[in-house]
């Protein structure tokens, strides 16, 4: 605990040298010590997670009336050492993002203190301290989304509906909370959950709906995402990496605190709600990221999608737990959080890499790249295999996490209503369709930005980014590879963390080591034992070709461009682009993805039949936006031009409002 | 003088200062609005002195003095001064007509009754009758706020809003202290100097003084 509070602490202070030292000490001074806060959030939380252990601490120093209340316990130490481990990379890698940027003092004061925020939200254990660190990560994220490119009209938009998805959402939590609250008269975490018997069912599902309502706008669900995909593309890349890596799972670790521990389970439908959305949210994310060609925007969707994944994990388990099946609703949960996990270390890295390449050639258009893995070979690499990790290829951490989520959904197919029964194998349906989008979106993205020739200028003459950075993107590159060959390295923490966010407090589902038989379907969790056969297949195959070549002599292999097809005279013109290998996928997709088409021909003044200029554009329209917000927005805006004629600049009217207000209340009186 | 004679006076000059509020809507010449104004300030004047004989406090005594010297002296003839520089100006066209504005002000005396009847009976004074009087000269001056278009009636209107407020402050609460009636008295006094000075910027520029005309507020 006291580690934490230090961590905290320099964190807050990091964020004020950031905001007071002079520019040649501000960025490694601020950078340096935002590191070392989540070094010692890291110990806390990792002794925490380690022994199974809580803490909590009361003051009433900060908060009047209240008081503040933090607690540890596994379930919230998962996720402040996520944060933490996404959070030091991300504090390396801007010490070098910052140094090349003009006016970094907004940059580099709120970069640490957002991280701050994000490392308090789930220590919070009462309402009031919950709701207060809910809106300062809020109002802190939303600042760093400003930091960088705040005079471009698309940030400024990004930021107008994050702000008011973000406000929605947190008006709604508090509205759940709120009701929690003064229907069990308790204020803190612990006596609300020991007050539950307190709550009828209708309450109780009216918190839920609420809660979740506002958990999941910040989680990224469909159909509460809208802001994401603008928020995470316009924003500086590392405050890119902390809200996919890390602020996107608070949504997650609200639905678990709130609806799961403290709400204890409840109904089956919550469950079945939470599995759909899920499904939904996947299905998606993934479609959208493999039809973008925005390097950020098809990163961004992908959070949606893999958001999904843990969604249906955690819809999946709470409808375990409400069947009565504890040890499989363990399992369920385990392997959401374990994805949970990996995504914030898969995506962190993709982030802070597609930050690197926008650095290096100021686009992030996959149509303007090309060429990037013979001039950024560090980036690449470690952008490849984190991207490798989210296709869940084996031997990396993205394989495990959905392997166990498979095996906890096959498994759940003995839960007993039909409809769960649905639930499940839907789950199963989706994650296999997800998983082959995901593919397609990430061969896309390093197939044509970072192989084949460079298309522009800017690709041509990218280098190298600085060694901060690329430090920054090797930590956690490293922790994928770690996580995916030695799962069982964290699996006991994970575990530890499901069993604090089932309600009723599971039994440990591992307790007895790593084993666990599962009676119905039989099957073996062993990522390591996969990796090794799939590393000896390749051996295999790759020395048969080398001998078969040796021996043979006549074939010699011939070095050619990627997507050169054997071509010798390849141009960049004539390579694949993003757009372009995306377009099978938007045809097929097109009730969903509906693509609009822009072409327009010019032809030469003395004749049509020489055409002088062809631009062809192409865009793809979120359908949920168009369907769901856009109405709503222009309702909200007829309104507001309505209402804009009541005042018309006359004074006696003004003050006619208040003479008539005036005798109305004294009206009234009588 | 005795004390019923000086309960006598008071509800005299209080009738005074409501039946000034109505006379203001009823004349369209701004030289009769500020007489009005003038003889309504003196009237307030008087209920000040009235009370500090009724009540045997020479504090009060002292704000009639003052009230004297600011509302029945001073701001007038600073008005006075104003108009002199646009005779013959005259409130030609309000927006609700004078027959019409003497029908609301008369509903607006009855409101005030109506309402002053919560709050008249807390007290056995009988001093404390004569609150809806101020009361309805509040109403009285709002509604001529909002009906009248030239810039002079306007500052009449806050005046009467002004003095409505003091005498239901004299009569519910036994005279207020020296020095609040002190800090309100030269704020008023210091929102009509500004006003002055606006209405002269708003001659040089606008070359009227019709508030109706002028939109620029609007956003």
């Amino acid at each position: 605990m006291v580690a934490y509070l230090t961590g905290l602490c320099a964190a807050v202070l990091a964020s004020l040298l950031g905001l007071v030292l002079p520019p040649r000490w501000r960025v490694r001074g601020s950078g340096i010590l935002s590191a070392t806060a989540c070094v010692f959030s890291m110990a806390s939380a990792g002794e925490v997670l380690a022994s199974g252990n809580s803490y909590s601490l009361h003051t009433s120093l900060l908060l009047p009336f209240t008081g503040a209340d933090l607690a540890l316990d596994p379930l919230s130490a998962l996720f402040i050492a996520t944060t933490a481990v996404v959070g030091f990379s991300v504090s390396l890698y801007t010490i070098a993002y910052a140094a090349h940027t003009p006016n970094n003092r907004a940059l580099v004061a709120t970069q640490p203190a957002f991280l701050a925020t994000l490392l308090l939200v789930p220590a919070a254990s009462s309402v009031a301290t919950f709701m207060i660190a809910w809106e300062l990560m809020a109002l802190t994220s939303l600042i760093a989304l400003l930091t960088e490119h705040r005079e471009r009209p698309e940030t400024r938009d990004a930021a107008q509906w994050y702000a008011a998805m973000t406000h929605a959402g947190a008006a709604f939590i508090l509205l759940g909370l709120i009701l929690l609250a003064a229907r069990t008269g308790e204020q803190s975490f612990a006596s609300i959950a020991a007050s539950r018997p307190l709550l009828s069912m209708p309450i109780a599902s009216a918190v839920f709906v609420l809660t979740f309502i506002g958990f999941a706008s910040k989680a990224g669900a469909v159909p509460l995402h809208v802001w994401l995909p603008r928020a995470h593309p316009e924003a500086p890349s590392p405050i890119s990496a902390l809200m996919s890596g890390a602020m996107v799972s608070l949504g997650i670790y609200g639905i678990l605190r709130v609806d799961e521990t403290l709400l204890g389970g409840g109904k089956l439908w919550w469950w079945l709600l939470v599995v759909a959305m899920g499904v939904a949210s996947a299905l998606f994310g993934a479609l959208h990221s493999s039809a973008s060609a925005d390097l950020k925007r098809l990163l961004a969707y992908s959070t949606v999608d893999n958001i999904g994944l843990v969604l249906i994990g955690v819809g999946a388990a709470g409808a375990l737990l409400a069947n009565g099946q504890r040890i499989l609703a363990s399992l369920a949960l385990l392997a959401a959080l374990y994805q949970l996990v990996n995504h914030s270390l898969f995506k962190g890295t993709l982030f802070l890499g597609a930050g690197a390449v926008q650095h290096a050639t100021g686009t992030r258009d996959l149509d303007q790249l090309g060429g990037l893995a013979a001039r950024m070979p560090l980036t690449t690499t470690l952008f490849a295999v984190a991207a490798l990790a989210i296709c869940a290829v084996p031997g990396l951490n993205g394989f495990a996490s959905e392997w166990l989520l498979l095996q906890g959904l096959l498994h759940g197919f003995a839960a007993h209503p039909a409809v769960t029964q649905a639930a499940m194998l839907t789950g199963v349906a989706a994650l296999a369709l997800t998983g082959g989008l995901t593919a397609t979106a990430f061969v896309k993205a390093i197939g044509t930005g970072f192989l084949g020739q460079p298309r522009t200028g800017a690709a041509e003459s990218a280098r190298e980014v600085a060694p901060s950075m690329v430090a920054g993107m090797a930590v956690l590159a490293l922790g994928c590879v770690v996580l995916g060959i030695l799962p069982g390295l964290v699996v006991p923490a994970l575990d530890r963390a499901a069993s604090a966010g089932l309600a009723g407090g599971a039994p440990n589902s591992l307790a007895s080591g790593l084993g666990l038989d599962l009676t119905s379907l039989k099957s073996a969790i062993e990522p390591g034992q996969l990796a090794a056969g799939l590393l000896a297949v390749v051996t295999v195959a790759w020395g048969g070709l080398k001998l078969a070549q040796k021996r043979a002599g006549f074939y010699r292999p011939r070095r050619t461009e990627a997507w050169g097809c054997g071509r010798e005279l390849q141009t960049p013109r004539m390579e694949i682009t993003a757009t372009s290998f995306a377009e099978p996928l938007q045809r097929v997709f097109a009730d969903v993805l509906r693509p609009n088409h822009d072409l327009e021909v010019t032809h030469i003044a003395e004749s049509q039949y020489f055409v002088e200029a062809i631009t062809f554009h192409r865009s793809v329209d979120d359908a949920i936006e168009r369907v769901a917000y856009r109405p709503v927005i222009s309702a909200m805006s007829w309104w507001g031009r309505l209402a804009r004629r009541v005042p018309n600049g006359s004074v006696h009217r003004y003050l006619a409002f208040g003479f008539v207000a005036l005798v109305l209340v004294l009206a009234a009186l009588t | 003088m005795t004390l019923g004679f000086s309960l006598d006076l008071v509800e005299l000059a209080s009738g005074i200062v409501l039946a000034t509020a109505v006379l203001t809507l009823w004349r369209k010449d701004l030289r009769a609005l500020i007489s009005a104004l003038r003889i309504q300030g003196i009237a307030l004047a008087a209920v000040a002195a009235a009370l500090a004989f009724y009540i045997g406090d020479a504090g009060i005594g002292f704000v009639a003095v003052v009230v004297f010297a600011v509302k029945g002296l001073v701001i007038p003839s600073l008005l006075a001064r104003v108009v002199r520089t646009d005779p013959g100006s005259r409130e030609a066209d309000p927006l609700i007509n004078v027959p019409a504005s003497l029908v609301v002000a008369s509903g607006l005396i009855v409101l005030s009754f109506l309402v002053a009847g919560q709050f008249t009976g807390l007290l056995s004074d009988p001093v404390t009758r004569l609150a809806p009087l101020g009361l309805a000269t509040v109403l009285i001056g709002f509604f001529l706020l909002v009906t009248r278009r030239k810039a002079i009636s306007q500052i009449v209107g806050l005046l009467l809003v002004d003095n409505g407020v003091a005498l239901v402050a004299f009569v519910l609460t036994a005279g207020v202290p020296l020095l609040v009636e002190l800090g309100v008295s030269l704020d008023v006094l210091l929102a009509v100097v500004v006003l002055q000075v606006l209405v002269a910027a708003m001659r040089v520029r606008f070359g009227h003084l019709d508030l109706d005309q002028l939109r620029e507020l609007h956003d």
